[in-house]
């Protein structure tokens, strides 16, 4: 169905001859505003002494952890001298974790430069811009791949005796399932989960792994990298 | 207002906006800042810097001491030596002598010692964290510095990472390394010193490759259950063999044992004296005048230990040793075993005959018990071998057919650095490097049953020894600076030349005598007796050595040399073994007058009171720590008296001699006063 | 009296030298404070205005904030360690003790340093994921979050450089562990290992290649990445506080 115009667009880019037009205004399409911005305060001071104020507590906090607690000091290092177990520094204790379980270039290279490339990809991803429920299409086929790709994940995992992983994929992958099921009445918990999106999913299992396997390359590993209680006085 | 109102305007006061919250937080954050300089000033050091002034500033001398007190941290830097010791920070009075009475730590001043205490620092001797300057750090084990301070009973280490040469303050660290060489652990372990010299063992273990021609196979079982139920001062230690293992080894070291006269027929050996009382009161008393016991040691009825050391214990002996083979090793103990410090005492038959019957009946039936072996099978003397290989018993002894192990056990050269972190500690030990060496050596087996490290008998402060001068191992005595090593003097091989020197040796008479810094020290050094006796008496006293000094067990034996061997001995002995001091005929007793003797019988009994120490006249003198001067006329020359009078430690250094300075004029009159005194002493006379 | 002392501070700002240091002037009107932000070198980078929502607490933790806070407490301590030290072997350790027992507050002071840097490191990761989970990585934030990955990345290099330079057996096992790994890349492993390293085990080349990545290289890098994250920040309409209200 065409429509009579009453009017003709034409470009021209002499504005003194023809006016510039921001928006062609018809019968059936009326101005409405749909969002308004918020109210704006000014930086100074409103934002600025915030800021100073939250590093101030900061500062607080780091003097006061200077003055009563000293930073370790161990021996000169000694090249003949390995101390069991070398430890590397606590935020790559999970990787060192890891490479307990997997061959060097897979811990030591495959999987960081697969968390560096997967942090840098986030944004360029249409799924994770939408961030739609994860089980708001398509519940049946997806629910389908999830489980094929744990269950391969699981065996993975039992193969090469990764329980510091095992276990933490587990629970995500139970409360996965859970947010996918359909109660009558769900509850709030169960709603907020429904809403979560693939890209939720993923970092938080990411979180879970990289907090798990830091904290037990820092406090649970002793001589040899055997498993120790931190109170066992072996680390 | 209520106190809710209050703090509510308390809170609008101090957090009422952001600029207000801002103003709170940085008063606070400068609040804690300032506890910064604090901490400072409270630092450790600076307590013990006032404690010191008040210390001082009630004692007499009290301006003079603040005077030299210096404030602030204080430290030795001697890059040289990697040493950073800022202990004189609080060991403030170190160099204070006048202090000597304070005996509160840190004030106290080091006692005195041969060093300057600003040429090596604090810690190059009592170890600890030198540059700390916190009580904690400076003194103990932490985390940062693993070695605490040494305890003071093990500080004599300290002295050995710089010196090897036995220094008088050092007794314990001298003792230790002499234990270390004496006991055979240097067989084992390998230990270098400073300068990359290695200790070497100074044991004389026998060779076990002809031990079936010497003992039993039952004794080497009983010697190895254990060797100190034999003999008491036995070095060898105790391996903790099951029985069966030593009934394989014993099995073994008699298969591979060789005769030692291979193709000579063995003498026909004398038979033993009859074992009544007279041929053992003979045979004792040869034993006596040979006097065997300066080197031998037999335990008395009490249970002590009575001899020499420097030869075996005999005291179960008879149970030991077969008849044919201690005979021929009497006659001439050179073909068994050719290194052995034992002379060859020329005995003539019937003087064995007495000896075996002596020695003979030296046994102790408990100690064998009733220990009978068969004929071995092939099966037990090879696993024998194995067990041979595997305890290192060839780092020792020569076996035939076991190869010396090389490094058998772990090397010590670093043993007084060896890092905690590498130390396995037995239970109940503390964890120090003292005590776990201590540990170790007291009983080795604690630390795991499948160790191959012996069981030793030691005393208690032998063990403190061995730890004292394993202590000295560390790090640093490797790379102390050249110019502060003091070597330790060399081990001469000096050996005489010709006839005159296949006598020496066949004699052993390096085994007691030094000549040119080889042998012993149980006899008077030989270096020079050449220019210092006649050559008359020399002979004499080799075919029939009498006593020189009365009051000493020691003596000369009797080796029953011919009158050629005593000739071709005294020859050499006068031509070759001459001080290059002085002229030994320079000055001819021929010229002496009475009157020369006479001044010098005054000067002798008068200024320089000999007699307290010599000999004479027997009739009124009483001195019996010198040489007994009776016959001194035969056997001293005149130029060699003279000069020992002069400077006796020039020509014998150590002697108990005293320099006296004497002037030419009294040494020549005393020297001719002695060179009269010729007359055997008659008690002497009498006995012959 | 609080108000003779805000009198006494607007004559203050009133003054000729005030005046020529900070050239907003006095007076409560938003022309000043616009000009306080825009005429500051450091501020200028921060829009005059911003969102009231996005000051709330609960919109940023302000992990932002608190992450650059402990990077300038870093800069602040570490130039003076940098004067008592040397990238030496074995000095470097022997500085490491200066600073304990001789140094006045030098104990404090590689205290401070240490544990800015550990909460530097958790900062970021914080920050990080409360970005993700409020999901303001979204277009057009998209490249400042990349940014924001690289930064992690030298906030990370940067605290494992330092973490060697005390050399102490911590540190140097540490980054001999952490080298390691580095061998396991493929073709190119143990040649970018001896690139960081200077040589084939960790050694005195390693610790001075450590103190200039350390003390001059990361820190530029960091601040260069800083600024532009800060200039994104604007240029991508200010800190993301959610969707706009819906206009009822």
């Amino acid at each position: 169905m065409s429509e009579h115009k009453d009017f003709a667009a034409a470009m021209d880019s002499d504005s003194r001859k023809t006016p510039v037009r921001v928006a062609f205004v018809t019968r059936r399409t009326s101005p409405h505003v749909k969002r308004q911005d918020d109210d704006y305060v000014m930086t100074f001071p409103e934002a600025l002494f915030r800021g100073v104020v939250a590093v101030e507590v900061l500062a607080l906090v780091l003097v006061v952890l200077a003055l009563f607690w000293n930073a370790s000091l161990e021996q000169l290092a000694d090249p003949m001298q390995t101390p069991n177990p070398a430890k590397a520094p606590w935020y790559f204790l999970g990787l060192q974790e890891l490479l307990h379980y997997f061959p060097p270039v897979v811990a030591g290279v495959l999987i960081p430069t697969l968390v560096v490339m997967a942090l840098i990809v986030i944004p360029y991803f249409r799924i994770n811009i939408e961030a739609e429920g994860l089980w708001t299409r398509n519940r049946a086929g997806r629910l389908r791949i999830l489980a094929v790709v744990i269950a391969v994940f699981v065996v993975f995992l039992i193969v090469f005796d990764v329980f510091a992983v095992l276990i933490p994929s587990l629970l995500v992958a139970g409360l996965m399932f859970y947010s996918a099921t359909n109660p009558a009445a769900p509850g709030r918990f169960h709603r907020w989960l429904a809403s979560k999106p693939l890209s939720f999913w993923i970092m938080s299992w990411f979180l879970l792994e990289a907090g798990v396997l830091t904290l037990i390359g820092t406090f649970f590993r002793g001589p040899g990298w055997s498993f120790v209680m931190p109170w066992s006085g072996q680390i | 207002m209520s106190l809710g109102g209050k703090i509510a305007a308390a809170r609008r006061l101090l957090f009422g906006d952001s600029a207000r919250t801002f103003g709170t937080l940085s008063v606070v954050l400068l609040a804690l800042l300032a506890v910064v300089p604090a901490k400072d000033y409270f630092r450790e050091w600076r307590t013990y810097q006032k404690g010191y002034l008040r210390l001082v500033s009630k004692r007499s001398d009290a301006t003079s001491l603040a005077r030299r007190f210096e404030p602030g941290v204080q430290q030795v830097w001697l890059p040289e030596l990697g040493v950073v010791d800022r202990c004189a920070t609080c060991h403030v009075a170190l160099k204070e002598s006048s202090l000597a009475d304070v005996k509160t730590q840190p004030f106290r001043p080091h006692p005195s010692i041969p060093h300057n205490l600003s040429d090596f620092g604090c810690a190059f001797c009592h170890r600890g964290q030198g540059a700390a300057t916190t009580v904690e750090e400076a003194h103990r084990s932490t985390k940062s510095w693993e070695e605490p301070i040494l305890p003071a009973r093990y500080l004599e280490s300290s002295c050995g990472q710089c010196h090897l040469d036995r220094p008088a303050g050092t007794p314990l660290l001298n003792q230790g390394r002499d234990t270390l060489a004496q006991y055979g652990c240097v067989r084992c372990h390998t230990i270098k010193t400073l300068g990359g010299v290695t200790l070497a063992g100074t044991d004389d273990p026998p060779s076990l490759a002809h031990i079936a021609e010497k003992t039993s196979r039952e004794w080497i079982a009983a010697w190895l259950k254990n060797p100190q139920a034999y003999a008491a001062s036995a070095t060898m230690p105790n391996f903790q063999l099951p029985d069966e293992d030593i009934r394989d080894i014993s099995a073994f070291l008699m298969a591979q044992s060789t005769p030692y006269r291979a193709g000579t027929a063995a003498e026909t050996a004398p038979a033993a004296a009859a074992a009544d009382a007279a041929a053992q009161q003979e045979g004792a008393s040869l034993y006596g005048e040979s006097f065997c016991a300066s080197c031998h040691a037999t335990q008395n009825a009490a249970g002590t230990l009575v001899g020499g050391t420097l030869g075996p214990e005999l005291t179960r002996v008879g149970s030991k040793v077969k008849t044919a083979w201690l005979a021929d090793w009497l006659r001439n103990p050179k073909v068994y075993d050719p290194e052995t410090k034992m002379p060859h005492y020329r005995l003539d038959s019937k003087q064995i005959g007495l000896l075996l019957g002596f020695l003979g009946g030296k046994t102790d039936s408990d100690f064998l018990g009733n220990r009978h072996f068969d004929a071995a099978p092939k099966a037990e003397i090879e696993h024998g071998q194995k067990l041979v290989i595997e305890r290192g018993c060839a780092a020792c002894h020569d076996i035939n057919g076991v190869k010396k192990p090389d490094d058998f056990a772990p090397e010590l050269t670093l043993v007084g650095s060896r890092p905690l972190a590498k130390i396995l500690f037995a239970p109940g030990v503390p964890e120090t490097l003292p005590d776990y060496i201590a540990a170790k050596i007291r009983q080795p087996r604690s630390f795991g049953n499948a160790l191959k490290m012996p069981q030793y008998t030691l005393a208690p402060q032998q063990v403190d020894g061995l730890v004292t001068a394993l202590l000295a191992q560390t790090e640093g005595a490797q790379t102390v600076p050249a110019r502060l090593r003091v070597a330790a003097r060399r081990p001469s091989d000096y050996h005489a030349a010709g006839k005159a020197g296949q006598l020496i040796e066949d004699m052993s008479c390096f085994s007691c005598h030094t000549i040119n810094g080889r042998g012993g020290d149980m006899a008077p050094e030989l270096t020079w007796e050449g220019t210092s006796v006649q050559r008359a008496w020399l002979v004499n006293f080799l075919k029939n050595p009498n006593t020189l000094r009365p009051a000493l067990i020691r003596r000369m034996p009797k080796f029953n040399v011919t009158d050629a061997e005593a000739s071709t001995l005294a020859d050499y002995i006068m031509t070759v073994y001459q001080t290059p001091a002085f002229d030994r005929d320079a000055l001819d007793g021929a010229h002496f007058t009475a009157a020369d003797g006479e001044r010098g019988k005054e000067l002798f009994y008068g200024k320089y009171a000999c007699q307290s120490c010599h000999i004479v006249d027997p009739n009124q003198d009483k001195g019996y720590i010198g040489p007994t001067l009776t016959q001194v006329g035969v056997r001293l020359n005149a130029a060699w008296i003279f000069h020992w009078l002069k400077n006796a430690q020039s020509l014998r250094p150590g002697t108990l001699e005293p320099v006296w300075n004497m002037s030419d004029d009294d040494a020549r009159a005393i020297a001719a006063f002695l060179m009269a005194q010729k007359t055997a002493p008659r008690a002497e006379a009498a006995r012959k | 009296m609080a108000n003779s002392l805000e009198a006494r501070l607007t004559s203050l700002r009133d003054t000729r030298v005030w005046r020529s240091i900070f050239r907003s002037g006095s007076g409560a009107t938003n022309l000043r404070r616009a000009l306080a932000v825009q005429q500051n070198v450091f501020l200028h980078l921060a829009s005059v205005k911003v969102r009231k929502r996005s000051l709330a607490f609960r919109v940023t933790w302000f992990l932002g904030t608190l992450t650059l806070g402990a990077f300038l407490i870093l800069v602040l301590t570490g130039i003076p360690l940098m004067l008592y030290y040397h990238p030496s072997v074995p000095q470097a350790y022997a500085d490491m003790n200066d600073l304990r027992f001789v140094v006045s507050a030098g104990v404090f002071l590689r205290n401070l340093h240490r544990w800015s840097a550990h909460a530097m490191v958790l900062l970021v990761f914080a920050h990080m994921f409360k970005v993700f989970y409020r999901g303001a990585y979204r277009p057009p934030r998209e490249f400042n979050w990349v940014i924001g990955v690289v930064l992690l990345l030298i906030t990370l290099f940067l605290s494992y450089t330092g973490y060697l330079l005390p050399w102490d057996q911590l540190a140097f096992w540490a980054i001999t562990v952490g080298s390691n790994l580095i061998s396991a890349v493929p073709v190119f492993g143990a040649r970018i290992r001896f690139l960081l390293l200077g040589g084939h085990t960790v050694n005195a080349n390693a610790l001075l290649r450590f103190y200039v990545l350390h003390c001059v290289i990361l820190p530029l890098a960091a601040v260069t990445f800083v600024a532009i994250h800060f200039w994104r920040i604007r240029k991508d309409g200010g800190i993301y506080s959610g969707e706009s209200k819906r206009h009822e």
